[in-house]
């Protein structure tokens, strides 16, 4: 008895143990996350991959804050306030180093970008053609392209010479069109400035053939691409190439000859009668492209990268932000053709202390204002500077152009062409208005840059010349030391 | 049975036959030498006789011996042996000291024990005594100076902070180097875990009280039955069991205070005033004033913020243990309560925990048992201590707060509301020109905040073992280790972190879980002299986590301060999950032949789910030679002095795993939002070929005993090879990866030596007096890292002074030198990688340069390297110092003077530099007040010479270090520190046998008495990045450390 006893225990234990052991918990598969084999199986899959592409334009490194502050507080109309290093001073002193981290986040970012935008194409040309139908995808894929030509277009307006200097002859980027999924692809020469836009015009064309009409919605149409939103893109590139003739042929696909000036196909985009609106209302056809917020954890701009956070003071001084910078009285907020009654005046909110404070972006934390990336007002204005730099006249549309967004804001001032005495005074108030227009909105670097005028000087940063060291910015620090085949600006 | 009865008492009675009328009769009570307890069991043997006998349940003896009998020897676990002389009179009482050094006799090996005798790998244990009553909440941080080869760093003041934990160096670089560690044959969690400023370090669950005995195995030959796991060394935790005999009952407890030492002595207001008013002079562009007011009552406000943001901290520890048994079934039951303050005010630490265990053979082949321990801790703090992981910089750090705020500003206004603007403390009347000072007023952080973290914790397991026959023994264990985690965390919408959002509030939950089932076979054999063990086992492990919580912003009222309450905005946080497994076939053998020749062989497999190639093997083999046995050696001279020799090594490869992730082998697609809507985007660049990192271990050593081993040594050389270290290899940015892919890259080695030594100094009747001392030193170098990755730096926060090369040893010290200050202008003087003198300004007046290579700083300095013209930590910085220490050990003595008895630890390490970035903030010239050191250190006219600190200038954030780290603050850190010193008194006897106790004690004792060094920080037993292996030798902002003093008392019944 006793030994029966004895052995069936044993017997049990051994059994239990040779039983117990679950080798399939050897193999866990993810629960939260997608593996890579599955990412293209689905139609839900596919569309919240393009999704991420979008994504990581919206970036609070990118297209979501950073890319827009930088884009202004190169230019003379910003003051730093804050002596931080982590929120651009140095960008604000036209002298950050190659592990600045402007230089390195925006480098880092928009490559992130890139490659979403790559990996995403070839999975679709690959597998999800297959799943969601070749319209759809191809309708995608236009998408990303144009994801992928705007990030590239982006990154050569900070770290190339611009395409004037030369005609696009210097060192443009690592021109990277192919997924990265592993390591071991780091070496990657710089091709040239002109190639890279070749690349974007490439990618925009493609777009342009690819992409819907629209998209059913305001919000859709504003916050994912559609045909005139190549177009519009385009005509922001070829301004920067000074290639004003393809502007005058792209902007005429969506702007009608006269005044009120629309869009004739695809989305019906027009100026807002009140600029206001623009900024309250995220989703009006004026705005052609915007990066969309919400206020859910992961879907906003993140610290330190809200504009709001940048352009407004703190709470007790009538922002919402952190004041990291203030408008520089003598910036284009001193300009006295920028008048008092001016509806965007009202952008900008004076402090008891004299400070100056712009005020076009003021959700509060965590920063929900939707940024945009272009307005129609600057197709607009992109076809009257084109107009009269290629006619070198004062050509009638570009004052009615001018007219039309100038007169928006400023109903006591209604441009004709007798306002204007040469091709030149025309284009200073071409510029001039842009300057006005689309400020806190990342358009004036380029507009100094494109042209390679100086950079004025601001607060205790002297001038810039085209020629000078930090006219345009040092390569990533990290880029240098792992990719072999780079070189520094 | 009754044979064997019957036969010891023919044998008893011949023996007694013989010997009658040449014997006498001694007798005597054996004490425990640090409590006066009782010890029932221990071994009293005449030496070269087979005479002897064992102590009773009150610790009597009675023994016959032959009267020429001149000495008896005591022996018992976890004791040192003791042989005393008997040659006059008849009675002797003993006390024991217990075995504070590596001699206990049985020694816990993975899922067994050994004699101690019988091991011949690198095991090295301290007896539960020694550290049960010490006010800590965790064990492992008392284990400092206590083992050769065991290192421990306690990195700040902050209660339950885990101690920096290593065995023979760092062996990791990004994994993790904390020692496994086994509680009662059930790994547990270490490190630490939770997410709130008040640290949770798991192993606080253990009750020191309930600790029986700690091993800790070091080389293969001990570890390599933990294969993938044992890179960084075992560590074996056993808790209290019962014995056979009556029930006994204990209670230990004790009060204590706290109180902080070391904070740094600041400037008070009118010599702030001064100083920083010189500074303004001195920087034209500056336009600010200092201004001293009056408080409330009508004085000048002088605020001490140390004495804002420290306290002295009241303490009380309780616990009873209920043990006894039968032969058949034992059982230890205890409770226990604490309850501390830390240094810091708000920084509690409670646990309430229980522990049960009961074994019982139930047939004479079959054993059940099995063991239930709950814990429940709440660590608690208002905010950020600043002294955690990542925490340095915070404005919100109560340690930095501490010394930087302005002594002319007050924590309130004179109405009594808080002095804050906005988010920050305000500057009031009393400093004009600074819109924002931007750090917060701790005294309302203190009041309105709280971030808590509480744990309850579970440990249990459950066994049955049969042994068939005497040879063979069968055994399942099924163990459970489960932590149930909750952080609630609150930041008022008055001012500090909360106020931009209208307050907020984060609540979390943490629940983690392994079980962990064990089954083995050990055999036993003797054939003839040779002596044979072997153990097959199978194990499995599995760990689950799950882990979930919210964020709330802007309360929807003021009044309000809970999760629960009304908020705008809510977002998920915390959001984790996870399981991996773990599936293990082991065995070992042991043999030797006549306790002379000893081999060991262990060997591991594993297959880990968390890997692209789960499958391993680790192995460890090992002999030994105890010279002393051979006939040679005991008949030499030689042999009379030299009582044991003992020659061993070993060799075997084993793995590290610790802080792999589970899923590495996946590349995977995560969710995010794009304007409300889902998305999916590449994330993380997975491994299918990742596998263990491997480690190889040598271990050579040799133990020997001097007169009868009143004096013992062991000494060992080790070496290990660290290959296949997994690092994120960095790919260029243009490649638009979203992370760096891990890979099995680099190689590293810690090689040193170990030396232990224990005297028994004097051992008297009266007077008893032994002394443990140990020393290790050990070298650390990485000897290459990956292909693109010339060298890891490690941040501290915002600031870089930790950097990993080849050719160095981890967290290598990298600071830009200096070459003191200019005597005729005050100026700080950079070298730049040229060995150039640059000559800083931190205002240049017109025609002159911040950098310049001339004193009068006319000529621009230019980078000659870069092109740059300013000193920078990329172009300049050099590799300095070493961060880890070389040499460390400890001394521990115990005295016993009769019923006196007193117990000194001193602890030391040495052979590295301390990066004292807080002096960098001591010297800032913004607003921030000043150490006084300055009023003698500082530079303040032309001629003065040999100064430390520049010219004041306003602002200057450069010339002492605050932009960027400089070498002239790093400083040695060697330290010698009386960490422990213990005084008891034992009631004598015949007192307690009138108060029918079978013991009482009563003790004072005072954790970190003194240190002598020449660090000018508070302690240079510190770490502001925790564990980090590569960011250690840092004290950036972090709290101070704390002193002890303890009452306490224990009572047997």
């Amino acid at each position: 008895m006793k030994k029966i006893l004895k052995y069936t225990l044993i017997y049990s234990i051994i059994s239990l143990s040779s039983i117990s052991c679950n080798r399939d918990l050897l193999d866990p598969q993810p629960q939260t996350s997608v593996p890579d084999v599955g990412a293209f199986d689905t139609e839900s899959r596919i569309s919240s991959q393009l999704l991420s592409v979008y994504q990581g334009l919206k970036a609070g490194n990118f297209y979501g804050g950073r890319f827009v502050v930088y884009g202004d507080i190169r230019g003379e109309n910003f003051l730093n306030q804050t002596s931080n290093l982590v929120t651009g001073s140095d960008v604000w002193a036209l002298n950050p180093t190659n592990s600045a981290t402007a230089v390195v986040g925006l480098w880092q970012y928009a490559y992130e970008t890139i490659n979403r935008a790559n990996i995403f194409i070839a999975g679709m040309q690959e597998i999800g053609n297959n799943v969601v139908g070749p319209e759809v995808g191809n309708g995608y894929i236009a998408e990303a392209k144009l994801i992928r030509a705007l990030s590239y277009f982006s990154l050569l307006q900070y770290y190339a010479r611009p395409y004037a200097d030369g005609n696009g002859n210097n060192p443009g980027l690592p021109l990277r069109l192919t997924p990265i999924t592993g390591p071991g692809e780091s070496d990657m020469a710089r091709s040239s400035v002109a190639e890279v836009y070749a690349q974007i015009l490439t990618d925009l064309n493609d777009a342009e053939n690819g992409l819907a009409l629209t998209n059913g919605s305001e919000y859709n149409n504003t916050t994912r691409a559609h045909r005139n939103t190549a177009i519009a893109l385009k005509t922001r590139v070829y301004l920067t190439m000074q290639d004003y003739p393809n502007v005058i042929t792209e902007a005429n696909k969506i702007v009608s000859s006269d005044a009120p000036f629309t869009a004739p196909t695809g989305v019906t985009h027009a100026l807002q009668p009140d600029i206001a609106t623009v900024f309250t209302n995220y989703t009006t056809t004026e705005s052609i492209f915007s990066m969309p917020m919400t206020s859910t954890s992961g879907d906003y701009p993140g610290t330190q990268n809200g504009l709001a956070y940048y352009w407004t003071p703190g709470s007790s001084s009538g922002g919402v932000g952190n004041g990291e910078y203030a408008l520089n009285p003598n910036g284009i907020i001193a300009n006295s053709n920028w008048k008092s009654s001016d509806a965007r005046r009202a952008f900008v909110m004076t402090n008891a202390n004299g400070s100056n404070w712009l005020m076009k972006f003021k959700a509060p934390s965590p920063y929900t204002d939707y940024v945009p990336v272009i307005r129609y007002a600057e197709v607009l204005l992109n076809l009257a500077e084109a107009k009269v730099r290629s006619t070198n006249q004062v050509d009638p549309q570009a004052v009615a152009l001018l007219n039309a967004v100038h007169n928006r804001s400023d109903k006591s001032t209604t441009y004709t062409t007798a306002n204007f005495a040469s091709a030149s005074q025309l284009i200073d108030a071409i510029m001039l208005e842009r300057n006005i227009e689309f400020l806190g909105e990342g358009l004036r670097n380029n507009d100094l840059v494109r042209l390679l005028e100086t950079i004025p000087a601001k607060g205790t940063v002297p001038a810039k010349s085209a020629d000078q060291n930090g006219y345009i910015w040092p390569i990533s620090a990290n880029e240098l030391s792992l990719n072999n085949l780079m070189t520094d600006n | 049975m009754k044979q064997k009865l019957l036969l010891c008492f023919f044998l008893l009675s011949a023996l007694l036959g013989t010997a009658y009328g040449q014997e006498k009769t001694i007798r005597g009570k054996v004490t425990d030498q640090s409590d006066g307890s009782a010890i029932a069991g221990v071994s009293i043997l005449v030496p070269n006789t087979s005479i002897g006998t064992q102590t009773d349940a009150e610790g009597n003896y009675t023994l016959q011996v032959p009267a020429n009998a001149n000495a008896i020897t005591l022996r018992f676990i976890g004791y040192i042996s003791q042989t005393i002389n008997i040659s006059s009179g008849n009675i002797f009482n003993v006390a024991l000291a217990a075995d504070a050094s590596q001699l206990s006799e049985v020694v816990v090996t993975g899922y067994g024990t050994q004699r101690r005798e019988e091991v011949t790998g690198s095991i090295a244990s301290v007896n539960g005594e020694a550290i049960s009553k010490l006010p800590v909440q965790s064990f492992e941080s008392t284990l400092g100076g206590r083992m050769s080869g065991v290192q421990i760093t306690v990195p700040n003041g902050v209660l339950n902070a885990p101690p920096v934990f290593r065995i023979r160096g760092t062996n990791s670089i990004s994994l993790s180097s904390y020692p496994l560690v086994v509680v009662d044959g059930v790994p547990t969690f270490t490190d630490r875990v939770g997410s709130g400023s008040a640290p949770t370090n798991p192993l606080a669950s253990i009750n020191p009280s309930d600790i029986e005995s700690i091993d800790v195995a070091k080389d293969a030959a001990a570890t390599a039955i933990y294969g993938s796991r044992a890179a960084n060394g075992v560590v074996f935790v056993t808790t209290k069991k019962g014995a056979a005999g009556a029930t006994k009952i204990n209670y230990d407890g004790w009060v204590g205070i706290t109180s902080a030492y070391g904070i740094p002595e600041m400037l008070n207001a009118q010599q702030y005033i001064d100083f920083k008013t010189l500074g303004v002079q001195n920087n034209p562009n500056a336009d600010i004033q200092y201004i001293q007011t009056n408080d409330a009552n009508g004085n000048p406000i002088d605020t001490k913020w140390s004495d804002v943001v420290y306290r002295t901290g009241l303490s009380h520890n309780h616990n009873i243990n209920v043990s006894g048994g039968n032969e058949k079934t034992k059982y230890y039951f205890s409770t226990g309560y604490t309850d501390q303050e830390g240094i810091i005010k708000k920084n509690d630490f409670k646990r309430l925990n229980g522990l049960f265990n009961v074994n019982s053979k139930i047939k004479d082949y079959l054993t059940v048992g099995g063991k239930l321990a709950y814990s429940n801790e709440k660590n608690l703090a208002a905010g950020s201590s600043g002294s955690l992981e990542g925490e340095a910089f915070a404005t919100a750090g109560l340690g930095r707060l501490a010394v930087i705020l302005p002594p002319i500003i007050s924590p309130y206004n004179n109405d009594g509301s808080y002095n804050i603007n906005g988010s920050a403390i305000g500057s009031a009347d009393n400093i004009i020109g600074i819109g924002n000072l931007s750090y917060y007023n701790p005294q309302a952080m203190l009041d309105l905040n709280r971030s808590n973290t509480e744990n309850n914790h579970v440990q249990g397991n459950a066994f049955i073992q049969i042994d068939p026959w005497e040879w063979l023994s069968l055994k399942s264990t099924y163990g459970i280790d489960y932590l149930f985690l909750e952080n609630d965390s609150f930041s008022s919408p008055v001012t500090g972190g909360g106020y931009s959002s209208g307050g907020s509030a984060t609540g979390s939950y943490d629940k983690r879980k392994v079980w962990v089932f064990t089954n083995t076979a050990q055999f036993r054999k003797t054939f003839g002299k040779h002596n044979v063990s072997a153990l097959i086992g199978q194990e499995q492990q599995r760990t689950t986590r799950k882990s979930f919580g919210i964020t709330r912003q802007t309360l929807s009222d003021d009044a309000f301060d809970q999760l629960q309450a009304g908020w705008v905005t809510n977002n998920a946080s915390n959001m984790n999950i996870g399981e991996n497994y773990l599936l293990s076939y082991f065995g070992n053998v042991n043999y030797n032949y006549a306790e002379k020749y000893f081999a060991t062989a262990n060997i591991r497999r594993d297959e880990y789910s968390g890997l692209g190639e789960k499958k391993g093997t680790f192995w460890g083999a090992s002999l030994g030679w105890e010279i002393a046995e051979e006939d040679f050696w005991a008949e030499s001279s030689i042999g009379d002095v030299v009582s044991s020799l003992r020659l061993r090594g070993s060799y075997g490869k084993v793995g590290n795993v610790g802080g792999v992730s589970d899923y590495t082998a996946y590349s995977t697609y995560n969710s995010g939002l794009y304007g409300g809507s889902a998305t999916l985007y590449y994330d993380e660049v997975g491994n299918t070929a990742l596998r263990w990192e491997t480690s190889s271990k040598t271990d050579v050593g040799i133990n020997f005993g001097l007169f009868n081993d009143r004096i013992t040594a062991q000494l060992a050389y080790y070496n290990n090879d660290i290959n296949n270290l997994i690092l994120r290899v960095p790919q260029a940015p243009s490649t638009g990866l979203p992370s760096n892919p891990q890979q099995n890259v680099g190689t590293m080695y810690n090689r040193g030596l170990e030396a232990a030594f224990n005297f028994q100094a004097v051992n008297t009747e009266k007077f008893q007096w032994t002394s443990s001392i140990n020393f290790t030193y050990n070298k650390n170098e990485v000897t290459s890292l990956a292909p693109g990755l010339d060298a890891i730096q490690t941040e501290t926060s915002l600031e870089t002074v930790n950097q990993t090369m080849p050719g160095y040893s981890l967290g290598y010290l990298w600071v830009i030198p200096t070459a003191g200050v200019d005597p005729e202008t005050g100026k700080r003087i950079f070298l730049d990688s040229q060995g150039t003198k640059v000559y800083y300004q931190y205002y240049a007046a017109d025609g002159q340069y911040n950098y310049s290579t001339t004193p009068d700083g006319t000529t621009q300095y230019i980078n000659p390297v870069t092109g740059g013209s300013a000193i920078s930590a990329s172009s300049d910085a050099v590799m300095y110092a070493n961060s880890i220490p070389k040499y460390y050990g400890g001394w521990s003595n115990s005295f016993r003077f009769g019923n006196f008895d007193m117990n000194i630890l001193l602890t030391y390490q040495l052979g590295y530099s301390v990066y004292y970035g807080t002096n960098a903030g001591l010297h800032d010239q913004r607003w921030w007040n000043t150490s006084v050191d300055v009023l003698t250190d500082g530079w303040f006219n032309p001629g003065d010479q040999n100064k430390i600190y520049a010219k004041p200038v306003y602002s200057d954030n450069v010339s002492n270090g605050s932009a960027m780290p400089l070498d002239i603050n790093v400083f040695k850190g060697d330290f010698l520190k009386l960490k422990n010193l213990t005084l008891g008194y034992s009631f004598p006897p015949k007192l307690l046998q009138k108060m029918d106790l079978s013991n009482l004690r009563l003790y004072v004792s005072g954790q970190n008495l003194a240190i002598l060094t020449g660090y000018p920080g508070p302690d240079p037993e510190v770490s502001s990045n925790g564990g980090n292996n590569t960011g250690q030798g840092v004290d950036r902002n972090t709290v101070v450390n704390g002193r002890t003093f303890t009452f306490g008392v224990n009572i047997g019944l």
